[in-house]
């Protein structure tokens, strides 16, 4: 039975780490039965514990102990690294944030130590690192290449890419793609990162796989409907994407009616501070994220397949609190990938849109100017069978 | 025919038909009558260029009241395969029974001025003339003050607004196709006559619940053919009232197994402490119950600080209020479980056991249902759309059998209630039909 570590910020109620790791601990819905992992959770490190912590709580319950370090965690107390996978979950947490608005949660630092480890007690195990990378691109950087000269399975991201879709959409792999638009909602670094990830999920299937982004620009308030009117994204694609949402504010919230939100023109009344996100690949691809806080609450996606006239669209659908099943379709992925020692998918995408977020950030702190990213030539191949929930 | 888990979830994934054995063509219908031919084509629309005309007739209309999803989705549209979508008719009439202190009736008619008020049924299928004038008909008899009787049904006045419309159809001389939103009746009697009046004079006729359209997580379908064990929906509600929600889950599905439908035999109704004892006694598989659950994304934590766990039988003890089973058997042996878990979960699962396979085929019914969730009842976008096509194409994209024979279950679970959780025999719903070929539930 394989031993995990899981090094975290906070654990409490509904943060990423209790409804993430409990899952280990009580099992989790999969494929229409109660999936029990046939793994342990031997040792736990907390950052942080606010009111509420739970990490004593569940360690005298479900046999483990909590180490002051993470060193300490990793091997469980002794000399050497005594499990077999780390879960790293830098989410919540009273940390300071940066002049670009990103919270700096210490997900670097934290695997940092564990590669430390790793390297001291000359052996490696699988990491699955939750959300970005890291705030910084040059450190998300470092964990990827760690992992891969210490040759150590890696996995990382967001539940958007992985969770249901409603419809049950996936591109095509090797398509043409001649443009794709994401719309959602909740403000920058962590709901953008989200937005952006499960946008990166469906265009990375692309002809010629991913080979990188160019250039990000950020661009907020009027400017983004004036982009609109300009064509710089497309109404057609919102209009589709929107058609996919199940949550339209304003009049839809007054008396329930449907809302074509773009036709209606009730979208600068609903939406005060719009952000739009232009993130232009290397191979031309050009992707669109809308940020429309007061206009919709679900995260809807629209393509546009080259040489067809028709857009498709689907909603990444995330399920109510308090059950939040989205995350337990990623927790069968971090397990998939403790388990065979091999990530169901690749850690670049999370390292790519970690990079492409702190540049629209950057953007969007530089007057919203268009920033070049070769940075970013991050290249990788989309996994040929689909990762998302649909079973 | 043995399927590995494989392949047969694949079948189901794609709806396909070609790995199913023993699969029959669609289009026999029960009791003896012949399907409908339309009529409204035939006699053509009295639309200036070919657009419908439609006349929606509802108890009420309020926020969030199924005839408000209706009225909206035909006048403002909805989101549809990924696009905006504007019914190619036009709702033109509407009569409120019931105009209550939150009605947005009258708030809808005066910013539509294409759409009118009027005071009766029959001339509201008029549109104040002599004979009827409009191309189809929408029945939306939910919501409102209407009497409740000593078994706990709401008389809400289908079977009368029913009755008004196929007035108007008899005195023209000319019918059109008719959508009744959920149970026929509450009584099964009318129900009976509603359905044997479609039949004589042959127009297309739909009815039920948005359940067997909705979305499904996973998007799966019963391959048609497949011989089933036995089959359970989880859901939660109220008696006469969600139950037919759950019983139309659990129809939709099993219409498709080897044979297609043949009726139900008998039905009995546990609740309260007799729940509990059928749930240990094994009157329904708790193997089913268990999977149902698992596909559920409302389940109530079973212990405070855990946001997601599964509850043991004394913790749904404790969670449950008022559980209530409709536990019945269908006239080729298939026996059918719904469970009413008020408390544990708020959505509607399904699960069966299928012959030849070791784990069962489950599914969620979803229902983005608001407000807490959602801004839209967007369920009812597959609902309008089917009913649209119905007006369009003259035939009814599903049964109407399906909705005679869940609208009786549902009498009968009632009935079973009243006379203490008896079991009662329904000989009269030997119901016979055969579902659509193709699936109709939302998945693009």
């Amino acid at each position: 039975m394989k031993q995990i570590a899981v090094i975290t910020t906070v654990y409490r109620y509904l943060s990423h780490a209790q409804h993430m790791a409990d899952r280990f601990l009580v099992g989790y819905p999969h494929n229409g039965e109660w999936h029990r992992p046939d793994m342990k959770v031997v040792s736990l490190y907390v950052d942080q514990k606010p009111p509420g912590d739970q990490s004593a709580q569940r360690a005298q319950e479900f046999g483990f102990r909590v180490y002051p370090t993470i060193a300490e965690a990793l091997r469980c107390g002794g000399d050497r690294l005594a499990v077999d996978a780390v879960l790293i979950i830098g989410e919540h947490g009273d940390y300071p944030r940066n002049e670009k608005g990103q919270i700096l949660y210490p997900r670097y630092e934290f695997f940092q130590q564990c590669v430390e480890v790793f390297e001291k007690d000359g052996r490696v195990v699988p990491v699955y690192n939750d959300k970005h990378l890291s705030y910084s691109f040059e450190k998300a950087k470092w964990m990827v290449e760690a992992s891969k000269r210490l040759k150590f399975p890696m996995l990382a991201g967001s539940s958007l890419p992985v969770t249901w879709r409603l419809p049950d959409l996936e591109l095509p792999l090797d398509c043409e793609i001649e443009s794709a638009l994401m719309v959602g909602e909740g403000g920058s670094d962590p709901m953008d990162f989200h937005a952006l990830e499960a946008m990166q999920c469906m265009v990375e299937r692309r002809k010629g796989g991913e080979t990188g982004v160019k250039a990000v620009q950020m661009i907020e308030g009027d400017a983004v409907w004036k982009a609109g009117e300009e064509g710089r994204w497309s109404k057609d694609m919102l209009s589709s994407a929107l058609s996919r949402s199940d949550t339209p504010q304003g009049l839809s919230l007054v008396d329930g009616r449907t809302q074509d939100l773009v036709g209606s023109g009730q979208l600068p009344k609903l939406v005060k501070n719009p952000a739009a996100y232009f993130i232009d690949y290397t191979d031309g691809l050009q992707c669109t994220l809308l940020m429309l806080d007061g206009a919709l609450k679900d995260f809807n996606f629209a393509a546009r397949r080259r040489g067809t006239k028709d857009i498709v669209s689907t909603q990444f659908f995330l399920s109510p609190v308090p059950n939040v099943t989205y995350s337990a379709c990623l927790v069968n992925k971090i397990e998939e990938m403790f388990e065979t020692g091999h990530a169901p998918y690749p850690v670049e995408r999370t390292l790519l849109v970690s990079g492409v977020l702190e540049a629209c950030l950057t953007s969007r702190l530089q007057d919203h100017r268009r920033l070049e990213t070769p940075q970013l030539s991050v290249h990788y191949h989309a996994p040929r069978a689909s990762q998302y929930c649909r079973t | 025919m043995k399927m590995t888990r494989r392949e047969w979830l694949a079948a189901a994934a794609a709806g396909s038909l070609a790995l199913m054995p023993g699969r029959r063509l669609a289009g026999g219908f029960g009791l003896g009558a012949p399907p409908p031919t339309p009529s409204s084509t035939e006699e053509g629309s009295n639309s200036p260029g070919g657009r419908l005309k439609i006349a929606l007739v509802t108890g009420i209309m309020f926020k969030y009241a199924h005839s408000q999803h209706f009225v909206d989705r035909f006048m403002e549209g909805y989101g549809w395969n990924g696009a905006w979508h504007k019914p190619p008719m036009d709702l033109v009439s509407l009569y409120v029974d019931q105009v209550g202190p939150d009605d947005i009736s009258r708030e809808r008619a005066a910013r539509f001025p294409s759409l009118k008020i009027y005071p009766t049924i029959a001339e509201a299928l008029t549109l104040g003339g002599s004979k009827l004038a409009v191309d189809g008909v929408i029945l939306i008899g939910e919501h409102g003050n209407y009497p409740r009787n000593e078994k706990g049904q709401t008389e809400y006045p289908r079977y009368q607004f029913f009755q008004q419309i196929v007035g108007v159809y008899r005195s023209s001389g000319r019918s059109v196709p008719l959508f009744s939103d959920k149970h026929l009746s509450w009584n099964w009697d009318w129900a009976k006559v509603m359905y044997d009046t479609s039949r004589s004079m042959a127009f297309p006729f739909m009815a039920g619940s948005s359940l067997p359209v909705t979305w499904r997580i996973p998007s799966v379908e019963m391959p048609l053919g497949t011989r089933l064990r036995e089959a359970m929906c989880v859901g939660y509600g109220g008696v006469d009232s969600y139950d037919f929600h759950g019983l139309e889950t659990i129809q939709c599905m099993v219409e498709r197994r080897q044979g297609g439908e043949s009726g139900v035999k008998w039905l009995q109704a546990y609740r309260g402490e007799s729940f509990w004892q059928a749930y240990q006694d094994g009157v329904w598989s708790r193997d089913l119950c268990e999977a149902a659950l698992c596909r559920s994304h409302t389940l109530t934590p079973a212990r405070e600080g855990f946001n997601d766990i599964f509850p043991t039988l004394d913790d749904m003890r404790r969670i449950v209020k008022d559980p209530v089973a409709y536990n019945y058997e269908h006239t080729d042996g298939l026996k059918c479980t719904l469970l009413l878990m008020n408390g544990l979960a708020q959505d509607f699962n399904f699960a069966a056991r299928v012959e030849d396979r070791k784990e069962p085929f489950s599914t969620q019914m979803y229902l983005p249902m608001p407000p807490d969730r959602t801004t839209l009842a967007n369920f009812f976008s597959p609902l309008v759309n089917n009913v649209e096509k119905m007006f369009l194409t003259g035939k009814p994209s599903y049964p109407i059998e399906r909705t005679l024979l869940t609208t009786g279950l549902t009498a009968a679970g009632v009935e079973s209630l009243y006379r203490n959780q008896a079991r009662y025999e329904t000989p009269h719903l030997s119901i016979r039909y055969q579902p659509t070929r193709e699936s109709t539930y939302w998945r693009t």
